[in-house]
């Protein structure tokens, strides 16, 4: 391989360095939602707590089913509803989360994995 | 044969040993100190949030590092380690530093609340239930009362949800045996009267007695007013803060007795079946012996 192809190469894989990164990562909301998510969430549905009435569900693959773990339709309006009045057991996020943090919080359950 | 059995208990011990150890976690803490208890080697501390084990909120930790406890000071803003075991259920603070000591505040003289000893009545103060309706400790009695306070809102599984899945589970056991359930009741008293309104403590109700409000009979989600509520948390000798829609507070069951006296405190550390085991006998034994100083812990 001659030297000029050989540079051509490296640039463009240098050039596709960032497509790739924006393929992958989170974007901010996204990133935004998970911080929201370990520090309001994760408590109760990543970790078992002895004791519980019931235990959470995983929220993993949240939308990739019809419906969410209560039976009610799977779409951004009930999740945000479930959040702000609780559902259950479930306590209720009422006045403790705004507007933009059920955004991203709803967008990293989209990609949560 | 002996030897390799005893070897082999060995092993497992230290493997045991080992997958505990693993099983604790830490976490960064950074916050200022409100209070400092010697007697339970205690700082009450308003901390930042601690992603993956508590959002910002004031809650009292007990505090390892002896030296660093003996130094810090209520004003004071430190930094220290959070290490969590038993799946979040035992908690305490090591490697404790002092970051800012210019709001550090002069040691006020500790001026003793009274608390009501195990022997005392209880004030027969009103609260309003689940339905709207007024109740006193007094309508409890002839009853064993088992008492814990709580807000619906409260997102840390180990706290408020803990305390009412606890009481669920001795609900449920106590339906099984009549005699039991006719002289035993529940009561979960909310920590947020603003929000904690009736229908929001039926709703809330609700969803720890299986959905059948005859439930309702034998355990009584209730709140107060404000000022009765801080009375209340005096005679029992509860603590709680307020701040930004969020209540940090102690956890503490009080069990009166069919008489309308205080008969045991529980802070802190308990199982379902010790609370359970201890209305049923209170239940049978009625009174409460006089003159025995309850044992208590902040938590």
């Amino acid at each position: 391989m001659s030297a000029k192809i050989r540079c051509l190469v490296i640039l463009a894989a240098l050039s596709a360095i960032p497509l790739i990164s924006t393929g992958c990562s989170p974007g901010a909301d996204e990133q935004r939602g998970q911080d929201l998510f370990d520090l309001h969430c994760a408590l109760c549905h990543e970790m078992p707590t002895p004791d519980l009435k019931k235990q959470p569900p995983k929220l993993e693959g949240l939308f990739k089913k019809a419906t969410l773990p209560s039976g009610a339709p799977a779409t951004d309006q009930q999740v945000r509803k479930t959040i702000i009045e609780g559902i259950g057991t479930m306590p209720a996020f009422d006045q403790r989360l705004t507007s933009k943090d059920l955004d991203d919080l709803v967008k990293y359950l989209h990609i949560m994995k | 044969m002996k030897y390799r059995t005893l070897l082999l208990l060995v092993l497992a011990g230290a493997l045991l040993a080992s997958s505990c150890q693993s099983k604790s976690k830490h976490y960064d803490l950074k916050g200022e100190v409100l209070d400092k208890n010697p007697a339970t080697n205690e700082i009450t501390v308003k901390h930042d949030d601690i992603p993956g084990f508590m959002p910002a909120m004031t809650m009292a930790y007990a505090v390892k590092d002896q030296n660093g406890f003996n130094q810090v000071q209520p004003g004071d803003v430190i930094s220290a380690e959070v290490i969590t075991a038993n799946k979040g259920n035992d908690y305490w603070l090591e490697d404790l530093r002092i970051t800012d000591e210019s709001g550090r505040k002069t040691a006020k003289p500790a001026v003793p609340a009274h608390h009501l000893d195990i022997g005392e009545h209880v004030p027969d103060l009103p609260l309003t239930n689940q339905d709207g309706k007024t109740l006193h400790f007094s309508d409890f009695k002839g009853k064993a009362l088992l008492v814990t306070f709580i807000y619906t809102r409260c997102p840390v599984p180990n706290f408020c949800p803990r305390l009412s899945g606890q009481f669920a589970k001795i609900h449920d056991d106590l339906a099984k045996t009549p005699e039991d359930y006719a002289k035993t009741h529940l009561l979960t008293i909310s920590f947020d009267p603003k929000y904690d309104t009736a229908p929001v403590l039926r709703k809330y109700g609700l969803a720890y007695l299986d959905n059948d409000p005859s439930g309702f009979a034998y355990w009584d989600f209730a709140y107060t007013n404000p000022a009765d509520l801080r009375k209340l948390a005096d005679a029992f000798g509860l603590e709680y803060y307020e701040e930004e829609n969020q209540i940090s507070h102690s956890m503490d069951i009080v069990m009166i007795a069919p008489d309308g006296t205080v008969a045991k405190y529980w802070a802190t550390e308990w199982t379902t079946d010790e609370l359970e085991n201890a209305l049923r006998q209170q239940a049978k034994l009625g009174t409460t012996p006089p003159g025995r100083r309850k044992q208590r812990k902040t938590g």
